[in-house]
């Protein structure tokens, strides 16, 4: 997870104002005003004028819209023409990441630059090895062609004044899996058949150029209008994000206008159970270990990087999917929304076909400012489905999945477990070794490409440290008796 | 604790002011420095309506029931440090 920063809070800023406008049946109307009103002349700009900053909000709301930026056709095209296609929904690609790139600053062309500590040394040892003849010195300090430089970084560890500094490309740096590029522009590009959806440049960037591609409008325009009934799905997670107590919490998201309420926790009774019989199946059939199914990213991380992978992951479906098979049983005319902290979910629910939106603990945060629903006041009065085992609500922290195999398997019965807690580079390493290994001594990994699991999601709104403890109480508040036995 | 906490840190709770960074002032108790560890309580409180304006006040904070605007965890620090500063009693 990122540091808090002000990219951020323009991001939940936009949404609090687009459902506010929705809201008061003023949307059409008022929407192209957003970005004049949260940048008005009288400011001093972000970027180099008031005129820039305007078109990169312009340009974060229509994402927010659900469209992809890449597509627009005519410039002069107003906002509200795209608010108008969104309230009617849209056609989605199964891509949900869009770079706004009025935004992206093409920042960092080059990652080495030489700082003001550079001597003009006799040595030299940085231009004397560079290998692409990169480096000038120029009135006694040295200067990186940029045209020439190839990025390989043997002036930096050459020069012995350590003058010479890495400069990151933020959301570069921060995808796992090498997703992400400069154009020839200089803009950044996602490469779909490589992004595994985790959402990790989304937060790195610091001008808030990617953005994600949203359904809030249309599913909030259409509770609102009644236009269909509606189940929401809320993750565990979802209870840790917000200061009022679970019941609180889902007593609010059904205040919004949803028609019913499910905790995804249930879903997550149902993959405890059958993935705690496959994998003792499996350990019985000679296989030598067996991964978690339920990350969407991690699962998409398989399927595009590591295929070699794939036999070894759980075919157990995810909590969401059994969830949203509840909800078809329970709910056959409903629309199904799942709430959770995951950008990688709307991937998975794409897939799915009982699933129709997917919304985020940003927008449910920004629905209950824009609807002033003050979560302390609301009475909790939210059914709780009594056959939910804390367990499966501790699915949201890292280490949870493996805490609730272990709470049903049989007394006696040992089975040794590992955490791959958050996919990065050295994590990948890991994982790409595992089918090959020879010798293994451990049957079953958790993998989550959040470090710390679904409660630091990317589009989370409290920081870790918060949500940990706040999940606990959630557990705790719920099921009191069996939490204290603990 | 010997003393009763001299300053009283009271952080909006409110949806709007939690989701516009008040979230990250939950983790307050861990940033303050030695000097104020034990002069300071922090709790939540309910909103008290500055999210309505449209002047952007969030997230809002009351140290000993004075208002802080735009409250970020330096801020508050530095508003505490100042206090004690001053106070030479």
């Amino acid at each position: 997870m990122t540091y808090y920063n002000n990219a951020v809070i323009t991001k939940r800023e936009l949404l609090v104002r687009l459902i506010k406008l929705l809201n008061n049946d003023t949307l059409l109307d008022e929407i192209d005003r957003i970005p004049l009103q949260m940048r008005p002349r009288t400011n001093s700009p972000i970027r180099c004028c008031v005129h820039k900053d305007r078109a990169v909000l312009k340009y974060k709301i229509m994402a927010l819209l659900g469209f992809n930026i890449a597509d627009e056709e005519d410039e002069l095209t107003p906002l509200r023409e795209y608010a108008e296609q969104a309230l009617k929904g849209y056609t989605q690609n199964g891509n949900f990441l869009t770079v706004v790139d009025e935004a992206c600053s093409s920042c960092v062309q080059v990652n080495y630059t030489v700082s003001n500590l550079c001597q003009g040394c006799e040595g030299r040892p940085c231009q004397v090895n560079c290998p692409k003849d990169a480096i000038m010195v120029i009135n006694g300090k040295a200067n990186i062609d940029h045209q020439k430089c190839v990025n390989c970084g043997i002036c930096q560890k050459a020069c012995p004044f350590h003058a010479i500094a890495y400069l990151p490309v933020p959301c570069e740096e921060s995808c796992p899996v090498k997703a992400i590029r400069k154009n020839a522009d200089g803009i950044e590009e996602i490469n779909f058949d490589k992004c595994i959806h985790c959402g990790k440049c989304m937060t790195a960037c610091p001008f808030g150029a990617i953005s994600e591609k949203s359904q809030i409008l249309n599913l909030f325009y259409n509770i609102k209008h009644q236009k269909e009934k509606t189940v929401a799905m809320v993750a565990p997670a979802i209870l840790s994000q917000f200061k009022a107590s679970a019941k609180q919490i889902l007593s609010s998201i059904e205040s919004i206008g949803f028609d019913a309420v499910i905790e995804v926790a249930e879903g997550a009774n149902m993959t405890t159970d059958h993935e705690t019989s496959e994998l003792l199946e499996r350990l019985e059939e000679g296989a030598p270990f067996m991964t978690t199914s339920c990350c969407p990213s991690y699962v998409q991380f398989s399927e595009k990087h590591a295929p070699e992978l794939k036999p070894f992951i759980s075919h157990t479906p995810s909590p969401m999917a059994y969830t949203a098979q509840l909800a078809k049983e329970r709910y056959p005319e409903h629309k199904a929304v799942f709430i959770g902290p995951c950008l990688a979910k709307r991937s998975e629910a794409y897939q799915h076909p009982n699933i129709d939106y997917v919304i985020t603990t940003e927008e449910l945060g920004a629905l209950f400012a824009a609807l002033k629903i003050d979560l302390e006041t609301v009475s909790p009065n939210a059914g709780i489905s009594d056959n939910v085992r804390p367990e499966s609500r501790g699915y949201a922290a890292s280490g949870g999945v493996t805490n609730a195999i272990r709470s049903v398997l049989s007394a006696g019965l040992q089975i040794s477990t590992e955490l791959i807690d958050g996919i990065d580079k050295k994590s990948i390493r890991l994982l790409k070794a595992l089918p090959a290994k020879k010798q293994h001594t451990t049957a079953f990994y958790e993998v989550m490409a959040c470090d710390g699991g679904c409660i630091n999601g990317p589009v989370n709104v409290s920081p870790l440290k918060v949500s940990q403890t706040k999940l606990k109480n959630a557990i705790r508040e719920i099921e009191p008796a069996e939490a204290l036995n603990e | 604790m010997l003393t009763t906490p001299k300053y009283k840190v009271q952080i909006c709770c409110g949806t709007m002011c939690y989701i516009m960074g008040g979230a990250e002032l939950h983790l307050l108790i861990e940033a303050l420095p030695a000097q104020l560890k034990d002069k300071v309580s922090i709790e939540g409180i309910p909103c008290f309506g500055k999210c309505d304006t449209n002047e952007k006040l969030h997230p809002c904070v009351l140290i000993n029931g004075a208002e802080l605007n735009n409250a970020s965890t330096q801020k508050i620090i530095k508003q505490l440090l100042t206090l004690d500063n001053n106070d030479l009693l």
